[in-house]
């Protein structure tokens, strides 16, 4: 047995997970553990140039080497495979979309783009041939700077674009005359640094092809039915012929195998040439340099107000830097676009003017991280609120408050509809756990003996799932959770969902619900997932999906087979009248409300209506599957609230997190420990993030953060602990009352971290709006030296 | 990812048959100790050695011995046992603190002190060590006798040491404890147990009046290779811990005397700002051990 | 080029030709079989995944050679529970929800052995220090110091023969 908890409610309860029986004892199946005989290795050769015309690849030193098979570059393949936009997955926006072979074509555009693959019989030998492959460049000038990019005369990307903006949108009006009139108006030009959320395990692709079925290809990879149609339609490959298997043990993605990336397309078409399976591991340096860069974005962001902290107009003038936006699904700029659309947060802005621009960089295309391209913009709203209270002399937390959204639902207007929720609840209750008078009194005394204690705050609306009204036009998508049930005649039931889960514990949750369903024990429930043969169609585990749209899936499904388990059983016991309302499934039996003596067996029922459908009621059949798909009619959303305290040595500028906690309204946990570790991950990351790492690049466009070394993750020492407490209020849109919960989480953390440096830093008169939050900036800021970290003024673009 | 094709692994069991195996192909042999190091550059092929030399066999290189004539350190001794000797205090306790915090716990369970003086990176927690302490390194060659040569001397510029391609290093050397001397080490990763962006080691010897007779203030992490601040060592003599204002001034010569770069992890200024604040707590703690506190 | 070897992994000896230059992990993984030990960075050496014990001690098997390796004695996860039942930080970790992706879980558990063997009674502040060489992207390492915590009481209450 997997838990030695015996008895229901299971929905509630913090159980040990399913899928750690096997991750404990290494059993796990991730992607490199997949091998299929006769298997070739593949490695990709990739560009030592960031921007350069690509003259010649030669590859007959690495065809020549004893154990290669294969050799190709773009030039081999531009006519045998479709190049990107390819309609699935291209956003139904107006954008400019750059065309992409696999390899490159003609010109390379980032340092690291995939420029020829070796394919040979042994991984080692593999990346002896590819480091034997040698590129002749003609190397152009390159631009590594949003600014640069948008100057007449900087190098064009794409030379049939007239300029490097990919895509622009306007939100809201002209608030000049209210920011004219206003009290106060606050300005700053906030920067979020190149940085992601970067999983343990690398991509990887391994593809079979063979006669009569076609592709078998199994990707690390959230999104399988969405891939899969990407596949075929690129590769040309009938869609009954393509098969797409997300592992059942992935190594986390938090959005960097979510798009459609080159990578796959190659392997796939190499093992259908070649009629051997072909097998591709991402080392961590590709992966750092191809993969996983996000935020990247300048705010010049103004907040116009009344004396008591109302905020009356918002203005922001956003630059994302987009890489070279060759990635399918989200082009680089959707995430940019999503967090410009997100920038109200869960302010009620009735007036605002926002204006976005997505620019076209020598860099990696961005690729979705956790957050979603709301990293940035929660810093540069957050922290502007910080500035406007401090400017008025004001705690922070009461102009939040004064400026959360009452209402709910809610319109922002940027367009972004919230379904649900209590902002204001949230905030206050984070706000008793903090005690901030307390605090207060705290840090005076703290002052007084020359250390420096601070407060900061940080809030985020965040996706609980997203619906088909967002998906369909942003990603040419749909937005509902599916599920399968079906139930065995042993009274065993068997879960299929459409998504892929990457460590979020999706076989621990959906049992419970289940077992809480049918009142069965979560170890009789088994959940699949991944493959697109045996699946239900769904857009994949992104944006906080599971416990909102995909477990709702798999909760009408079992209502629909209660039902019918229901009436089947009235039927057999003749009890005129009774419909599924009448009975109560718990214990492993189904009975009569009214009648407790009247029951059957769970099993024995399931048993009867599969195995032995006789006599059945007027309108039902034998069996019990059923496949459920739902959908929320509006999407929604989660808001939470984040206090960290920090104490700062202004000599220094070092700084140790001495408390962090969040307050996350997610409704209803399934699991709460579950829930918790979600929550400390997220901050963590977010918290990594804003201090330690960062893609960098030199003005030559090379990377210089492409291992572990240069790109530092923060480890268990660099930590600290982060307490979750939840204020409960449940969703009025799901059956169970559950949001989705983990999209979002480390959006509110580089304002809270910032936020709480200045509070300490308050007698100092210091100011930071550049990240990343480190000593050295914050040291230099203090002392007035130059370099990053002191406010910027605002450039009007 | 993978290292490049070797043809030839050698594990020689005395320094004799090591110092063989060295000559068996010119030029295309690397001695590998725990690997730390040499596994990277190998690994990003920025390292191709025909023939590795193994000297994990050679258990003579892996002895501690302390007593009345110094301190005599294997090169094969691992950090890990450095960290845990507790004879390495007081005098030699930032032999310890280095020890305890390269890397992590994997790493120390391999890495050795040889390999990390012989790889010399600039970034490197032992080399500001040896140059406080006054460490001598024991070179064996073939068909000659052992030399021994000042730390100082053997670290040149980064990733560049004094050392032949038929020689092999074979034990540090440090002096006798004085009494009334204590030393330390501490450094700034950026993460924790980094790799030091700045790292100072700290020596003093107290004369009977508590008040410093000798110190020894070295720098790692600068370029263009760790060294001491001799213009600082002489301020910090004469006073005692409690001379603050005399210390802090000891710390600001160093900051004016010992140039900074910048690299990605900090600026110049900001690695004086480190200097003044570790080299501030090294010679605090190095007093305190020399007065006989841990 | 290349030398028969005999690694005893988790009791169990293998014996293979091997290239000088294999990777101690790949002979683990490719091998022997054994997947649980897993590759998460290039030649850094510094994610923590491939960690086992080498004759006890807490290692990073992608920084061996599995030629270095020759003669000695290899645990990895696998070889952790003994006769199916589970060690006491594999139960602290499930018990504590410690795991969500996996992918570091079986470099985190090895580099514990090898910490709770030195150190039967650490703080909080001693296992994420002990830690520092396990790269962990989900959990944000709480519940993994918890489980740590949990499994040193445990294991001092019932030590294992």
């Amino acid at each position: 047995m997997s838990t030695t908890e015996t008895s229901a409610p299971w929905v509630g309860r913090s159980i040990p997970r399913k899928e750690d029986l096997r991750l404990l004892r290494g059993r796990g199946q991730y992607l490199a553990d997949l091998a299929l005989p006769g298997m070739l290795h593949l490695v990709f050769a990739r560009s030592a140039q960031a921007h350069a015309r690509l003259q010649a690849v030669d590859g007959a030193r690495a065809r020549a080497m004893r154990g290669v098979v294969a050799v190709v570059t773009g030039e081999d393949i531009r006519r045998e495979i479709q190049p990107l936009p390819i309609k699935v997955v291209q956003p139904n926006l107006t954008a400019k979309y750059p065309t992409f072979w696999p390899l490159a074509v003609g010109k390379v555009c980032f340092h690291g783009e995939p420029i020829a693959a070796v394919v040979a019989t042994d991984k080692y030998v593999a990346e002896d041939a590819a480091r034997a492959i040698t590129a002749r460049y003609d190397p152009l000038p390159v631009v590594t700077d949003v600014e640069a990019a948008l100057q007449p005369s900087a190098p064009r990307l794409n030379e049939d674009w007239d300029d490097n903006v990919m895509f622009s949108v306007d939100f809201g009006e002209d608030v000049s005359a209210l920011m004219a009139q206003a009290d106060v108006v606050v300005r700053g030009r906030f920067r979020a640094h190149r940085v992601g959320v970067t999983p343990l395990e690398t991509r990887g692709v391994l593809a079979q092809w063979a006669e009569p079925d076609g592709m078998t290809v199994w990707i690390t990879n959230q999104r399988p039915h969405v891939e899969r149609l990407a596949l075929a339609d690129v590769l040309g490959i009938p869609a009954q012929q393509m098969r797409v298997i997300a592992p059942r043990d992935q190594g986390g993605a938090f959005g960097t195998k979510a798009p459609f990336y080159r990578e796959e397309i190659l392997v796939c078409y190499l093992a259908r040439k070649l009629g051997r399976p072909v097998r591709w591991v991402e080392t961590r340096e590709e992966h750092l340099m191809a993969v996983s860069q996000e935020r990247d974005q300048i705010h010049d962001l103004e907040l116009a107000a009344r004396r008591d902290g109302r905020i009356l107009a918002m203005r922001d003038r956003v630059l994302g830097d987009v890489g070279d936006a060759k990635e399918g699904v989200y082009w680089g700029y959707l995430m940019p676009f999503i967090g410009a659309a997100l920038l109200p947060n869960g302010y009620d802005l009735p007036k605002l003017d926002v204006k976005l621009r997505c620019v076209v960089t020598n860099k990696s295309a961005l690729s979705p991280a956790r957050a979603f391209g709301s990293f940035p913009s929660r810093f540069a709203m957050d922290r502007a609120v910080d500035m406007l209270a401090r400017r008025l002399g004001l705690e922070t937390a009461d102009v939040i408050r004064i400026n959360l959204i009452k209402d709910l639902p809610h319109t922002t207007a940027t367009g972004v509809y919230y379904d649900s929720g209590d902002y204001r609840r949230v905030l206050d209750t984070l706000l008793e756990k903090v005690d901030l008078p307390a605090f207060r009194r705290e840090q005076d005394s703290a002052r007084r003996q020359g250390r420096y204690v601070g407060i900061g705050f940080g809030t985020g609306t965040a996706f609980s799932g997203v619906a088909s009204e967002v998906l369909v036009p942003v990603e040419n998508q749909p937005g509902y959770g599916a599920a399968t049930v079906r139930i065995d005649p042993r009274g065993k039931v068997f879960l299929a969902e459409g998504d892929a889960p990457h460590g979020q514990g999706h076989e621990t949750v959906f049992a419970q619900v289940a077992a809480d369903e049918f009142g069965i024990h979560p170890d009789d429930v088994v959940l699949s997932y991944g493959d697109t043969t045996t699946t239900p169609f769904g857009s994949g585990t992104i944006g906080a999906r599971g416990a909102s749209y995909t477990v709702s899936a798999v909760v009408e499904a079992c209502r629909h087979l209660k039902a019918k388990m229901a009436r089947i059983l009235a039927h057999d016991l003749k009890l005129a009248g009774a419909g599924p309302e009448d009975f109560d499934f718990a214990g492993g039996e189904i009975v009569y409300r009214r009648d407790p003596t009247k029951r059957r067996g769970f099993a024995a029922h399931a048993d009867r209506i599969v195995m032995g459908p006789l006599d059945l009621p007027a309108g039902d059949s034998g069996g019990l599957e059923h496949t459920a798909f739902f959908e929320a009619a509006k999407p929604m959303y989660g808001f939470s609230a984040h206090a960290a305290i920090v104490e700062v040595n202004p000599e220094s500028g070092e700084f140790k997190v001495l408390r962090y906690v969040t307050m996350e309204d997610v409704g209803r946990a399934i699991n709460p420990r579950m829930v918790e570790s979600q929550v400390q991950g997220g901050v963590i990351q977010g918290l990594s993030n804003t201090i330690y790492e960062q893609f960098v690049y030199d003005a030559e466009g090379q990377q210089q953060s492409t291992s572990f070394l240069t790109y530092r993750m923060a480890s268990a020492a660099d930590v600290p602990t982060v307490e979750v407490y939840h204020a409960d209020t449940p969703c009025p849109l799901t059956p169970l009352g559950t949001r989705g919960l983990g999209e979002g989480v480390p959006g509110p953390v580089p304002a809270a971290l910032t936020n709480a440096v200045v509070d300490a830093l308050t007698p100092f008169g210091f100011e930071f709006t550049t990240l990343p939050l480190r000593p050295e900036r914050i040291w230099a800021a203090l002392h007035g030296k130059a370099a990053g970290g002191a406010a910027e003024a605002p450039k009007v673009v | 990812m993978y290292p490049a094709v070797i043809q030839e692994y050698l594990t020689p069991t005395t320094v004799d048959e090591a110092l063989d195996a060295l000559r068996r192909r010119p030029r295309e042999t690397r001695v590998i100790a725990g690997g730390m190091s040499l596994m990277q550059l190998m690994k990003a092929r920025q390292a191709e050695p025909a023939c590795l030399v193994d000297l994990r066999k050679v258990a003579s290189l892996r002895e501690i011995r302390i007593d009345g004539a110094g301190v005599r350190i294997g090169a094969m001794v691992r950090y890990k046992e450095l960290a845990a000797d507790a004879r390495l205090h007081g005098a030699y306790g930032g032999l310890g603190d280095a020890a305890r915090t390269i890397g992590d716990r994997q790493v120390r369970n391999r890495g050795t002190i040889g390999g990390n003086l012989c790889f010399n990176d600039s970034a490197a927690d032992l080399p500001p060590v040896m140059l406080a302490l006054d460490a001598q390194l024991e070179i064996a060659r073939t068909g000659g006798p052992h030399r021994t040569m000042p730390a100082a001397q053997f670290l040149r510029n980064p990733r560049e040491v004094d050392l032949g391609e038929d020689e092999i290093l074979t034990a540090v050397l440090l002096p006798p404890a004085a009494p009334r001397s204590g030393s330390a080490y501490l450094k700034y990763g950026f993460t924790v147990d980094g790799p030091p962006v700045l790292g100072v080691a700290a020596a003093v010897r107290l004369g009977a009046d508590g008040r410093c007779a000798a110190a020894a203030l070295a720098v790692g992490g600068v370029l263009p290779r760790c060294r001491r601040a001799p213009q600082a060592e002489r301020a910090l003599v004469g006073h005692s811990a409690r001379d603050q204002a005399a210390l802090a001034a000891a710390l600001e010569t160093a900051a004016q005397e010992v140039d900074t770069h910048t690299d990605p992890w900090a600026d110049g200024a900001y690695r004086k700002v480190l200097l003044r604040q570790l080299g501030g707590q090294a010679v605090a703690q190095a007093f305190g051990r020399a007065a006989g506190g841990a | 080029m290349s030398k028969p070897v005999s690694i005893t992994i988790n009791g169990q000896i293998f014996e293979e030709d091997v290239p000088l230059r294999l990777l101690l992990v790949d002979f683990i993984r490719d091998v022997a079989g054994l997947t649980g030990t897993h590759v998460a960075c290039t030649w850094e050496g510094r994610c923590g995944a491939c960690t086992v014990l080498l004759n006890g001690e807490a290692v990073k098997s992608c920084m061996l050679l599995a030629v270095q390796a020759d003669g000695e004695n290899v645990t990895t996860v696998e070889g952790l529970a003994a006769d199916g039942q589970l060690h006491a930080l594999q139960e602290a970790f499930r018990d504590r929800n410690a795991i969500q992706c996996g992918f570091c879980t079986s470099g985190v558990l090895m580099t514990a052995v090898d910490l709770l063997a030195e150190n039967p009674e650490p703080t909080d502040g001693e296992i994420r220090r002990g830690l520092v060489g396990n790269l962990c992207r989900c959990t944000g390492y709480v519940h993994i110091a918890e489980a740590v915590a949990a499994a040193a009481r445990a294991m001092r209450a019932a030590p294992r023969p």
